[in-house]
């Protein structure tokens, strides 16, 4: 592999990234800050703030299904006091509307893409910042006022959004859903969007462009792989869920009648199906735009703590670029409930079940990674296992639901939430976790307490399984979701004790990450100083210093090697360590000097 | 089914939760001709991913416990086709065992079972409804003894239906709001309401008993409550049921209520596949 490979010789590329010098106000260093490492904590922050939103709705949905009409405590008096502190059929679908929203578009993308694309891509190639630094400041405060916007939903004046996540029409529309609660999430869904967007054009345009000398595609960290799909899937597929957003707002602000149809009660040409295939061509794609971020650090930090190259990194690409492809043309396997012809019906279960061999080509790398490896059980390493845990989990129950029949019977039971809480919830949550602990360092120079990482390890990861295995059980046994008190059907009575223990954990895992906020807040400002490199892996990152200058990188690295040269015998025999720097100049045994191509002369 | 899981005293809600939350988990009962079908794949998948799951575990725990940081790491890319070949084979084994179990099970049901409108229309005695769903309630109306709907002896009910055993009963199903979903477990059945849309479904009861209708797809704040009940009677019980209601229904017409007439052509939407 030769640096042609890559867009730019040295000299080009360190005269396109000239050094400015750092900003020097409070405005330009923290608010219209263009550095992407400061955007990707202020992704971080806006991320964990909305985290912790959404997770608080969650808690209110759990208490609902653990005790049925019964008033809430702590959050009852405060919260509730016109209803008595008791949550009401139509609090509860605005709670399970705002928390998936919340979830998936201002909790999850932020951390997962925001935070450690913006922080990652431009140090892990080895570039000085974005390829364009104003558009990411702009992408932030656009998705900033997305999130204001979702704050004034709870103001609405009949409530929040109530529709679902999902946003069907015609419940979407005024018809039933009356309210600026309504009408001002999907506007903020559509501003996130634009920032997402800006955010993809951005990440995709530096990935091309911007990788340091030597850089190859396939000397690429799987970090970064994941981010550059993602962001692919994002500049697709974000403006498709714009449109069918915006069609959504002039049917309910100017109303037209793209997705009200012609029955008796409801006069209008249009067609609610149009939504479903708008919606779930974003929707579908999306789930993995959630997780494919999430299987790029995975596959990284597993090499890393097993202290081996990652098993086969080219079949590891080739499997996520063949689900990013696959992701588009498998979404009806979400509509096979609505008359869907039997021959696309078929054809959307056959291409759902062909993305579990890419799914398996990467599973079995990770594990072939871990094998015969030198395993160091740090805190990310514990919750990057736990991720594999329960991706596994997520992605085994994602079988039954990709083929027609048995979707017949699961298709809006809680096996459904279960399913897809254990792979984009559980799944994207600990590898975003396991993330923040391991480049923690790298954002604030100093190392977090690894004995509270690890309470919070075991409590997060039993906790996260038990609560998501409690729903794929109501839900195989039956239990539709979305129901405000699900005893109401005789069916599902039985379940009731089942549903109680899962709120249960729910509880405790929702206050296990005090833990967290404790150990993150408390390593801020005392943890034990990080140097430049505490976990010895050798990704161009931990070559500068924690935290890094506002630059990056004072010369632009030479890439000489993949991202994960671990326990490589020649190597360690010469360097006395099992790691070694990608960049990193190794003299040559016959010599001892350095070759020229690798001092990037050439 | 037994309708009777009720439980009113909160005591022995209280104990059972103590003692056994998993005592009502697993598939309801199947009280369908066909059902067991799409058990019987639900199973097989079971068993074929929990293997998969505990291997996947087994893997994990062995690599941590026994390739510790004491453990020499083995330098190996596994990137040669000589290793990399196992992975892919691996992955197509697994795709070609599971999924393809899976997906000639899917298939079987789906044109042999679910969308053989064709057996069902021809199978004498078969009984058809058609549902309009709304907020929050199930109407329902059969086409009564002259056989074609929007009639004045169409038989009409709200959420409680009754039907035959052992014959195909079949729905063509509308909305007038909003999307519904028109949900019989026991009969491993569920196909949505849409406003605008006829969408069709059909299932051949073979027990007898009262089984419910459950709404699928969020409706709005009463959702949780569209319940309604699919009472499975003897045949000869169901046709003094249906003669009795019929002259009800007609009892109760009224020619000038235009939007009581929801009914519509039952041919126009049975095109047969």
């Amino acid at each position: 592999m030769t640096s042609q490979e890559v867009a730019f010789d040295r000299q080009t590329i360190e005269a396109l990234q000239p050094i400015h010098p750092p900003p020097t106000t409070f405005f330009s260093k923290y608010i219209w800050s263009l550095d992407h490492k400061v955007i990707g904590k202020q992704y971080l922050w806006a991320g964990l703030i909305f985290l912790l939103l959404g997770g608080t709705l969650a808690m209110m949905i759990r208490w609902q299904w653990g005790f049925p009409g019964q008033p809430v405590p702590v959050l009852g008096p405060t919260l509730l006091r016109s209803s008595g502190g008791v949550i009401g059929p139509a609090l509860y679908m605005q709670l399970f509307t705002m928390h998936g929203l919340i979830m998936i578009f201002f909790a999850i993308t932020p951390i997962l893409i925001g935070a450690f694309g913006n922080f990652c891509i431009p140090l892990l190639i080895g570039a000085r910042d974005m390829a364009f630094p104003w558009l990411n400041a702009l992408s932030f405060w656009v998705f900033f006022l997305s999130q204001l916007l979702v704050i004034g939903a709870f103001f609405g004046d009949l409530g929040a959004a109530g529709a679902g996540w999902t946003t069907y029409p015609p419940l979407a529309t005024n018809i039933g859903t009356p309210g600026s609660g309504q009408t001002l999430m999907v506007a903020a869904v559509f501003v996130t969007g634009v920032a997402s967007i800006m955010g993809g054009i951005n990440y995709v345009t530096t990935v091309i462009r911007l990788r340091a000398p030597g850089m190859t595609y396939m000397r690429m960290p799987l970090t970064v792989w994941g981010q550059f799909l993602t962001a692919i899937l994002n500049v697709l597929f974000i403006p498709v869920l714009g449109s069918a957003a915006l069609l959504l707002l002039m049917d309910r602000v100017f109303g037209t009648q793209f997705f009200i149809a012609g029955a008796a009660a409801v006069k209008g040409g249009g067609d609610p199906i149009l939504f479903q295939h708008l919606f779930w061509i974003f929707g579908h794609p999306e789930v993995y735009i959630l997780i494919l971020p999430a299987w790029g650090i995975v596959a990284d930090l597993l090499a890393f703590f097993s202290r081996k190259p990652a098993n086969w990194y080219k079949g590891t690409v080739l499997a996520m670029s063949a689900v990013t492809i696959l992701s588009a043309v498998v979404y009806g396997h979400h509509m096979f409930q609505t008359g869907m012809n039997p021959l696309l019906g078929q054809g959307f279960t056959t291409l759902t079940l062909i993305i579990s061999v890419p799914a398996q080509v990467l599973f079995l790398n990770w594990l072939r990674t871990i094998y015969k490896g030198s395993i160091r059980l740090t805190v990310p390493m514990l919750f990057t296992l736990g991720m594999v845990f329960v991706f596994g989990l997520g992605g085994l129950t994602g079988l039954y639901l990709g083929a027609a029949a048995p979707d017949i019977y699961l298709h809006d039971t809680m096996f459904v939430v279960g399913h897809f809480h254990f792979t984009m919830a559980a799944a994207s949550f600990l590898a975003s976790l396991a993330g923040i602990y391991f480049w923690f360092p790298k954002m604030f120079g100093r190392m977090t307490n690894p004995t509270l990482g690890k309470i919070h390890f075991w409590v997060s990861s039993v906790g996260i399984t038990l609560v998501f295995s409690g729903q794929l059980l109501v839900g195989y046994a039956g239990q539709n979701r979305r129901l405000w008190n699900p005893f109401e059907y005789e069916l599902f009575r039985p379940l009731q004790p089942l549903n109680r223990w899962t709120s249960y954990a729910a509880f405790i895992l929702f206050f296990a990450q005090l833990v967290f906020v404790w150990n993150f807040f408390h390593s801020m400002a005392r943890g034990k100083k990080a140097g430049p490199n505490p976990w010895e892996v050798g990704t161009l990152e931990w070559s500068i210093p924690s935290p890094p200058p506002v630059h990056n990188y004072d010369a632009i690295p030479v890439v000489l090697r993949g991202p994960h040269e671990l326990s490589d015998p020649a190597l360690e025999a010469r360097l006395g360590r099992d790691w070694v720097g990608q960049a990193e100049v190794v003299p040559t045994e016959a010599t001892g000097t350095v070759p020229l191509v690798q001092r990037g002369v050439t | 089914m037994e309708v009777s899981h009720t439980m009113s005293a909160s005591l022995p809600l209280l104990l059972s939760w103590i003692s056994n939350p998993f005592v009502a988990v697993g598939l309801p009962r199947d009280a369908s001709e066909s059902g067991w079908q799409i058990d019987e794949m639900i199973r097989s998948t079971t068993i074929a991913v929990s293997i998969l799951f505990i291997l996947m575990v087994l893997w994990m725990l062995w690599s941590v416990v026994r390739h510790g940081p004491e453990h020499k790491a083995l330098y190996d890319h596994g990137a040669d086709f000589k290793s990399w070949r196992w992975t892919a084979l691996v992955a197509a084994l697994i795709f070609v065992v599971v999924d393809g179990d899976l997906l000639y099970r899917s298939t079987r049901f789906m044109f042999g079972t679910f969308f053989d409108f064709a057996r069902a229309e021809a199978t004498p005695g078969a009984v058809r409804i058609q549902i309009n769903a709304h907020q929050w309630a199930w109407d329902a109306r059969y086409a009564g003894p002259d056989g074609s709907f929007n009639t004045p002896d169409d038989i009409v009910v709200l959420n409680d239906l009754v039907v035959p055993q052992g014959v195909p009963v079949i729905f063509q199903i509308t909305a007038t709001d909003v999307i519904h979903g028109f949900n019989v477990p026991n009969m491993r059945m569920k196909v949505d309401a849409i406003p605008g849309t006829v969408t069709r479904m059909w299932f051949q009861p073979r027990e007898t008993g009262v089984f419910e209708i459950i709404c699928a797809q969020h409706c709005g704040a009463n959702h949780y409550k569209m319940r309604g009940t699919v009472t499975v009677l003897p045949r000869a019980d169901f046709d003094r049921w249906a003669q009795i209601t019929s002259i009800n229904s007609a009892r109760a017409f009224d020619g000038k209520d235009l939007e009581a007439h929801w009914g519509w052509n039952w041919a126009a939407h049975a095109r047969l596949q």
